[in-house]
């Protein structure tokens, strides 16, 4: 039985261990906060859906240029852009840069990004600014056919031809990919929720090989497990750096105009809850500036919004890949693609 | 001495029967169903923000049922098969006389320190293999091997030699002795962990996203990273929470009608090895079979990749990226088996809080690590000074893999001979003192496993360490999967590496065989 005296010890144990335990929290949450914190200037905070690989050389060289520090948490764009939300108001970060048009356009419609500065926004052609001007396109990145011209001959003209017998289990798509959701959201604007229901239906009928990424289907198109897919313009050469070698892959812009053809673009949006706006804002103006858009140009083959005449090898400029009139900062509304594909049975 | 749990539990009320747990165990207990309730809090609240119309073309659709069957089916057999294969790996092991026992005893415990992502992408990088179920199947049943055969090690460590020595004597085959003697004692450590592989199975994503498998977690996760849509991907992770609720009663109810084995009192000669040639043969075959496909293939594939790469080696930031790993790991285990320790007492004074903390526990295990991360980004964003710091992503680690350690520690403070207890007591010990001077000594071994697993669990963590992790911090899992999310392998290869150093030499340690094994004779 518990003596009067074994309780009082209790209660002084139950006070050492609970203090103890606040010591260490304390400790450690202390330890992890920022050391800048005491500056004026404190870092910018970027969620970075672009790889590290890619971004980090130019934040370098944005920090020596600006004496900015910037500290960046990677992650998937649509991961990031979720998490994004999840924090609301409450979030750490000042800038989110994204590999879609979709990601960003989700937080603008969230109300999280701010309206962003005249001077940003000038000579960027308008069809890649969101409605809202809340975001900016960095860079375009067309859909296309990547297909093996080894066992392709005839080449579709329309993604509508890929629902036709011949393309039976030939063709790689990745249904959980960002890339392709939005190409759902664009289809689904620009010929309604019916017929691409008709269309995805007819496409599953015809047993596609489903895959995660983009660079998955060119490497299996290269393996000859499949001899199409539908794919962003790029992972060719990503795919073909990776494997060392040339791969027997080549990329088909289907008829002009065809939705197809999807220009998406990779960009970049500034958060309203940011006490570090002036300096995220001259980070998107170094992204956009002569010098590192040649450099996107030539490092990822993606195309320049603002300097169409940096065109990528191998790839027609941006005015020629017949890029369908689409409102991109409307391709935010996934809600309704990812019911289509829930409902098909895609996701 | 004490065998198990159950029986640890029937002495001591026994012993002293009206001994109810001490104020600080059942503080321990409500703070360690606190700490497993966050997730699952934050979880009901996303879930309730979902729209009905989303929901209903969510749950009563045929996919869903599909992903469903696939995720249990996919569970049970890989648990199976893990099972059988492991039990016969330690059996082997344990009872053959091999040459250089002890280092293969060692090298069939490393595996455990490979995530199944490497093995997926191994698989992959082989070309001629297909993706898909039964790839996915083999797997993971090579990934999980490696926790039976710990649990059967630890299993046979508590055997009745006496019942196997008489048994021997009375001239049993290999096969009735493990039918009639060995099995009957060993089911409920085995059982234990086939549980945890099938809990593994529910929440990896690594290998069946590689391999194109549509499980729940898989499931989760596009639902997640495809819409943002947070309230579906938790909706879908509740579904995957009940479903490892019933696997868990399930199994606990096989454990009780199970055979509980009555040991003996002293353990004075161990039982002796076979030594036939033929025998010995087969096992050397199994045994170095399972060497060659489970770690020599996926680590020269490592290795052929770490020589393919066209980069300079960033010293600077492996060793940064490494250390950090093992910091914020260690921490995780740490953390857990404070947690743990204190369970595995309250556990053992058969108190009712303590059972249902334990179920709690395991229930948890089954979440992905893309279901914590948003629990607790839902969480910790609402307080700023917890919020992407190292304690969070710490707190995750521990509650994602307190399962893993939970087991070792209880069994082996149970297996503090009671007699010892009961000296100290009458010594005029109090319970305190009696605890660091008397049972954590001795049950230190297992606390020690049992933290090594939740490090190399921690360590290998990606989903969740992506979300919580402070900005700018990175891991060995981060920068593997940075670079293989570029399609950059061969970059991530020195990462992959040093992931799996680093982890093989935790399970290196675990899997160090007692001495009992050594000294035992052999039968030829």
């Amino acid at each position: 039985m518990t003596t009067p005296k074994n309780l009082t010890t209790r209660v002084r144990h139950l006070g050492a261990v609970i203090a103890a335990a606040l010591l260490f929290l304390g400790a450690l949450t202390s330890c992890a906060a920022t050391p800048e914190a005491e500056e004026s200037t404190s870092p910018i905070t970027l969620y970075s859906g672009r790889s590290e690989e890619l971004i980090a050389p130019f934040i370098e060289a944005f920090s020596a240029e600006t004496g900015f520090e910037v500290e960046t948490r990677y992650g998937d764009s649509a991961a990031l852009a979720a998490q994004l939300l999840e924090e609301g108001a409450n979030s750490p970060a000042d800038l989110f840069l994204s590999q879609d048009a979709g990601a960003l356009g989700a937080l603008s419609a969230a109300g999280l990004l701010t309206p962003l500065a005249e001077e940003t926004l000038t000579q960027t052609p308008k069809e890649f600014i969101s409605q809202a001007e809340d975001w900016v396109g960095i860079t375009g990145r067309a859909r296309v056919f990547a297909y093996s011209p080894l066992r392709v001959s005839s080449l579709p003209g329309t993604v509508a031809d890929l629902v036709r017998p011949e393309w039976k289990g030939r063709v790689g798509i990745a249904p959980t990919n960002s890339s392709f959701q939005t190409f759902v959201t664009a289809m689904i604007q620009s010929q309604g929720e019916l017929a691409t229901e008709k269309w995805l239906k007819a496409i599953i009928k015809n047993e596609p090989k489903f895959y995660e990424k983009n660079s998955l289907i060119v490497e299996a198109i290269d393996s000859g497990e499949i001899d199409a897919g539908l794919v962003n313009h790029y992972y060719l050469w990503e795919v073909e750096s990776e494997l060392g070698r040339e791969i027997k892959v080549q990329n088909h812009f289907f008829t002009a105009g065809d939705i197809g053809n999807l220009l998406n673009v990779s960009g970049a949006g500034i958060l309203k809850t940011s006490k570090n706006q002036n300096r995220a804002k001259r980070f998107i103006q170094f992204l956009l500036s002569k010098e590192i858009q040649e450099k996107f140009v030539s490092d990822t083959h993606e195309f320049s919004l603002k300097y169409p005449e940096f065109s990528p090898e191998g790839v027609p400029p941006l005015s020629a890949i017949g890029a369908p009139n689409v409102n991109l900062s409307e391709l935010s509304e996934l809600q309704r693609s990812q019911k289509l594909l829930l409902k098909v049975g895609l996701l | 001495m004490i065998r198990s749990s159950e029986e640890l539990q029937r002495n001591s009320q026994q012993t002293d029967g009206n001994n109810p747990p001490s104020t600080l165990l059942l503080l321990a207990g409500v703070l360690a169903l606190v700490f497993i309730a966050l997730p699952i809090f934050y979880l009901f609240r996303l879930a309730i923000r979902s729209d009905g119309q989303t929901l209903s073309l969510l749950i009563f659709r045929a996919k869903t049922a599909e992903v469903i069957f696939t995720t249990i089916s996919l569970a049970t057999l890989v648990s199976l098969f893990a099972t059988v294969f492991g039990v016969m790996l330690a059996w082997t092991l344990h009872n053959v006389k091999i040459p250089y026992s002890n280092l293969f005893r060692a090298l069939v415990m490393i595996p455990i320190a490979i995530p199944s992502y490497i093995y997926a992408y191994c698989w992959l990088s082989l070309e001629t293999l297909p993706r898909g179920y039964f790839s996915a199947l083999i797997v993971l049943t090579l990934a999980t091997t490696p926790y039976i055969i710990l649990a059967t090690f630890s299993a046979f460590a508590r055997i009745d030699l006496a019942q196997l020595e008489i048994a021997q004597t009375l001239g049993n085959n290999p096969i009735q002795l493990f039918a009639r003697i060995i099995f009957p004692q060993i089911k409920n450590t085995v059982l234990a962990g086939s549980l945890l592989i099938v809990l593994y199975v529910f929440s990896d994503f690594g290998a069946v996203s590689l391999l194109g498998v549509d499980t729940l977690t898989r499931a989760i996760q596009n639902t997640y990273q495809g819409s943002y849509d947070r309230s579906s991907a938790a909706v879908l992770a509740i579904i995957l929470l009940l479903l490892s609720a019933v696997v868990i009663v399930r199994e606990n109810l096989w454990r009780n009608e199970s055979y509980q084995a009555k040991a003996s009192t002293s353990i004075t000669k161990a039982g002796k090895k076979y030594a036939e040639g033929k025998v010995r043969v087969l096992a050397l075959t199994l045994i170095v079979g399972y060497i060659l496909i489970a770690l020599v293939l996926p680590m020269s594939l490592l290795v052929q990749r770490f020589f393919a790469r066209e980069r300079e080696l960033d010293l600077y930031n492996i060793f940064n990226v490494t250390s950090s790993t093992i910091l914020v790991s260690a921490l995780g285990a740490v953390l857990a088996i404070a947690i743990a320790i204190p369970l595995a007492l309250l556990t053992l004074t058969g108190s009712r809080l303590g059972k249902i903390a334990e179920w709690g526990v395991l229930i948890v295990h089954a979440l992905p690590g893309i279901v914590m991360g948003l629990a607790l980004v839902a969480f910790g964003s609402k307080f700023p000074f917890i919020y992407q710091t190292l304690m969070l992503l710490a707190i995750a680690y521990s509650i994602l893999f307190l399962a893993r350690s939970v087991g070792f520690i209880s069994v082996s403070i149970s297996r503090v001979p009671m007699n010892l207890v009961e000296i100290s007591s009458t010594l005029g010990k109090n319970k305190r003192e009696t605890f660091f001077r008397v049972i954590l000594p001795l049950a230190l071994p297992g606390i020690l496993s049992g933290a090594l697993l939740v490090f190399l669990s921690a360590m290998r963590e990606l989903p969740a360490t992506l979300m919580l992790r402070p900005t700018g911090f990175e891991t060995l899992a981060t920068e593997i999967w940075s670079s293989a999310n570029i399609f950059r392998f061969s970059e991530a290869a020195p990462y992959a590496l040093l992931l799996v150093i680093f982890s093989a030499i935790p399970a290196f340690l675990i899997s160090r065989p007692d001495r009992r094994n050594s000294e035992r004779g052999e039968i030829s």
